[in-house]
């Protein structure tokens, strides 16, 4: 066949026409959900345990095909765009625990489990991670996978060279409340000079808050950052600054890794699931850490759900599918796998959460973690509580690290906490 | 779909009769547009009617999952007494001035040594495109650890010529700094390739005409070499106005600290939070979609404001 310039151009022609047909075509049949036997998941790297994940296809194979897909990037963006646009809608969503208060206000967009029967599981869950799935109308969207209890993790033979205690009971029971740990660290700095237990005011602010039962903004849509818990979490914070225990350090950075290492920030606030992160960025500290309770009381950092889409056409079966992958065993799996410590209170029992960890110098961690899980307070959190709470932690951030003065800082964040809660229609 | 029963018969539009001959434009040449069809259908679906939706979001409430609520002009009157809105575009402009103005020297001066080197013409050309083309999230964690305050290389440097360290990461000046340098390394190289490509086609009897006048080698520069690249220095400045007002990588890398904290705040006192910096925080971490619709157009006020006047500067020239 000779190709001419015309005839070229018309298969270019028919072929950009069939092309721009087929889309549209197919542009009005677009489904809602999934098609066929499908039975879409979507959640993110690390969100489950692959195993679990695994056995769930192969468990459910006789009725659906679970296709679980893992969604990169920004998942939260991701996953409200495809729920807009109306199409290939997942049945089955991870929601992250910190967007759990943007899905609340849409309830309607899920399957109420309640319907499905949740509740009858309610007992095998902790009661306030539960609650964090309740929507304003009483409908529960999520269910529950891992929850993220805040402790205290320390290197032992520094707090040891420092004269404070370092065996995790002992550090539990005096480092128990903030001024104690202040104190302490004032000990580690005179003891051991140019050593912080504080890289950051940020935590000292940010852990207070989640150990509270109110945060910025009420249920009545209520401005209520100005209050006295937050007031309270503030000045710990500058007082913190002030009494010279925090580093001038910024997370993350080469100096931070460093400064870790060799032992001149001993001392970590934060969620059981920053244990994977240490194993990973210091694997030269293998047996120097230990775990104890956060000072203050127990609060939570993270920790996710599953949900089941209004776009789901059996919602009977994803929630048969859901309940089995978030079984107390299951959810055992997650831990040892994916660090994903358990909803469960029945999973702190078994036997393999409770091996010792060669990390932190074979400790059985869980004697942390559990009772840390379970007594954590209820606060509730509202969908404006992000842009609400960034002017105050904006403001701390500055006193910590720029040594803005703190009742100037305070009346900024106020103001502009004010202009902000007018502009979402917060009443001040 | 109508353009389609056509496709068969394209051959009517060849037969034509002198008579059928003073066709309208589009009609005489459809064919032509179908073609480049591919093009605009594209830009339309993901260009166009983005565009339009974000202006029609920009007037309205939306927590991007549940009903849109009209807010008329309230978001555009936010936008105004909006002193974050405002320093994002201070911000954006002291971090463009700090690359760009650095940027266009270095550019010119490797420009000028690409020109007259005489061995591995191509191998230099290369290397020096290649920050262009390196992903901008790993020459930010590069550029993190190069401005860390113990143990970065800039404190480094700093320290052996005798000065002190600065925490570049933690002081608002240092921020933009770094920001600066990062974004002046990544695009010295690519203006530098297209000055190198003006320098070629200046003349070169215009330098020997100089040299038998007894010009030296600046002399030749400022009098010659510089005004003849004007228009490539003006193509410069406009593109990189361009670029440099959308910075938004560079900065919600370079300042990102841990997973509890906001990636788009910018680091202390905001001061590296660029305009479409803002724009992110206000979209996806308040879940503000109607604000951040409206603050994406500010945006795009800014770069027009800023694309006129480089135009002037470029029409004058022309005039002159």
């Amino acid at each position: 066949m000779r190709l001419s310039r015309r005839g070229l151009l018309r298969a270019g022609l028919a072929g950009t026409a069939a092309t721009a047909l087929g889309g549209l075509t197919s542009g009005c049949a677009v489904p809602t959900g999934s098609t066929g036997r499908n039975m879409v998941l979507w959640y993110w790297s690390g969100g489950l345990s692959d195993t679990v994940v695994k056995e769930a296809k192969a468990r459910y194979d006789n009725v659906v095909s679970l296709k679980a897909q893992q969604i990169g990037g920004y998942y939260r963006s991701k996953l409200i765009t495809t729920m807009a646009g109306r199409a290939h809608i997942p049945d089955i969503a991870g929601l992250k625990g910190e967007d759990m208060a943007s899905y609340l206000p849409n309830a309607g967009q899920f399957v109420d489990l309640r319907t499905l029967g949740a509740d009858k599981l309610k007992s095998q869950y902790l009661d306030w991670k539960w609650q964090q799935a309740v929507a304003p109308d009483g409908s529960l969207i999520g269910f529950p996978i891992d929850v993220g209890p805040v402790v205290h993790y320390y290197q032992q033979a520094v707090f040891e060279k420092a004269g404070l205690p370092y065996e995790p009971d002992d550090v539990s029971k005096e480092l128990d409340t903030w001024e104690k740990f202040f104190a302490a660290g004032e000990q580690l700095k005179r003891r051991i000079p140019g050593t912080y237990i504080l890289t950051d005011v940020g935590s000292v602010f940010e852990m207070s808050i989640g150990q509270g039962t109110t945060r910025f903004v009420d249920r009545d849509r209520h401005f209520i950052g100005d209050g006295e818990h937050v007031r309270a979490c503030w000045d710990r914070a500058v007082e913190a600054k002030r009494r010279g225990i925090v580093s001038d350090i910024v997370t993350g950075t080469p100096d931070s890794i460093s400064a870790t290492e060799k032992g001149q920030l001993p001392s970590q606030l934060n969620a059981s699931w920053a244990a994977g992160d240490l194993k990973l960025q210091y694997p030269k500290t293998e047996g120097k850490w230990r775990v104890a309770n956060c000072p203050g009381g127990p609060s939570n950092v993270g920790g996710s759900f599953l949900s089941i889409t209004k776009a789901c056409r059996e919602p009977e079966r994803a929630f048969e599918i859901i309940t089995w992958m978030l079984n107390a065993d299951n959810q055992a799996q997650g831990f040892v796998e994916a660090g994903l410590f358990p909803s469960t209170p029945a999973s702190y029992e078994m036997k393999k959460l409770r091996e010792p960890d060669p990390f932190f110098g074979d400790q059985i961690t869980m004697d942390v973690f559990g009772p840390a899980a379970e007594k954590i307070p209820v606060a509730f959190n509202s969908p404006y509580d992000i842009a609400l709470g960034q002017p105050i932690r904006d403001e701390i951030k500055n006193v910590g690290v720029l040594g803005k003065d703190p009742e100037k800082a305070w009346s900024d964040a106020m103001s502009k906490c004010r202009r902000i809660a007018e502009h979402l229609g917060v009443s001040y | 779909m109508t353009t389609l029963p056509a496709v068969e018969k394209p051959p009517t539009v060849l037969q034509d009769t002198p008579a059928a001959r003073p066709k309208t434009g589009f009609r005489r040449y459809w064919h032509l547009y179908a073609a480049i069809s591919p093009f605009y259908l594209l830009f339309l679906a993901f260009g166009l009617i983005p565009v339009g939706f974000s202006l029609y979001l920009s007037f309205h409430r939306w927590d991007g999952l549940g009903s849109m609520e009209w807010a008329g002009l309230a978001q555009y009157q936010y936008l105004l007494t909006d002193s974050d809105f405002w320093q994002s575009i201070g911000n954006t402009i002291i971090i463009w001035a700090l690359a760009t103005f650095p940027m266009i020297f270095l550019a010119m001066v490797t420009a000028v040594m690409l020109n007259s080197a005489v061995r591995f013409k191509n191998v230099y050309r290369f290397a020096y495109f290649l920050p262009n083309v390196t992903s901008i999230v790993a020459i930010a964690i590069i550029f993190g650890s190069v401005f860390s305050t113990n143990f970065g290389l800039m404190n480094a440097l700093l320290q052996a010529v005798g000065l002190d360290q600065v925490a570049w990461l933690n002081t608002p000046w240092g921020i933009k700094v770094a920001i600066a340098t990062l974004m002046t390394w990544q695009w010295t190289g690519y203006n530098a390739i297209i000055f190198l490509a003006g320098l070629q086609t200046i003349p070169s009897d215009l330098y020997e005409a100089a040299r038998i006048d007894g010009a030296g080698p600046v002399q030749t520069f400022f009098r010659i070499t510089l005004p003849l690249m004007r228009p490539v220095l003006l193509f410069v400045l406009v593109v990189s106005t361009v670029t440099g007002l959308q910075s938004f990588a560079e900065p919600q890398v370079l300042l990102q600290t841990t997973a509890n904290e906001s990636t788009f705040s910018g680091g202390p006192d905001h001061a590296g939070r660029t305009m479409v910096l803002y724009f992110f925080q206000q979209t996806f971490d308040n879940n503000d979609f109607g604000y951040g619709a409206a603050v994406a157009w500010g945006i795009f006020l800014v770069v027009v404001l800023f694309s006129i006047i480089n135009w002037r500067l470029v029409q004058r020239r022309g005039e002159a």
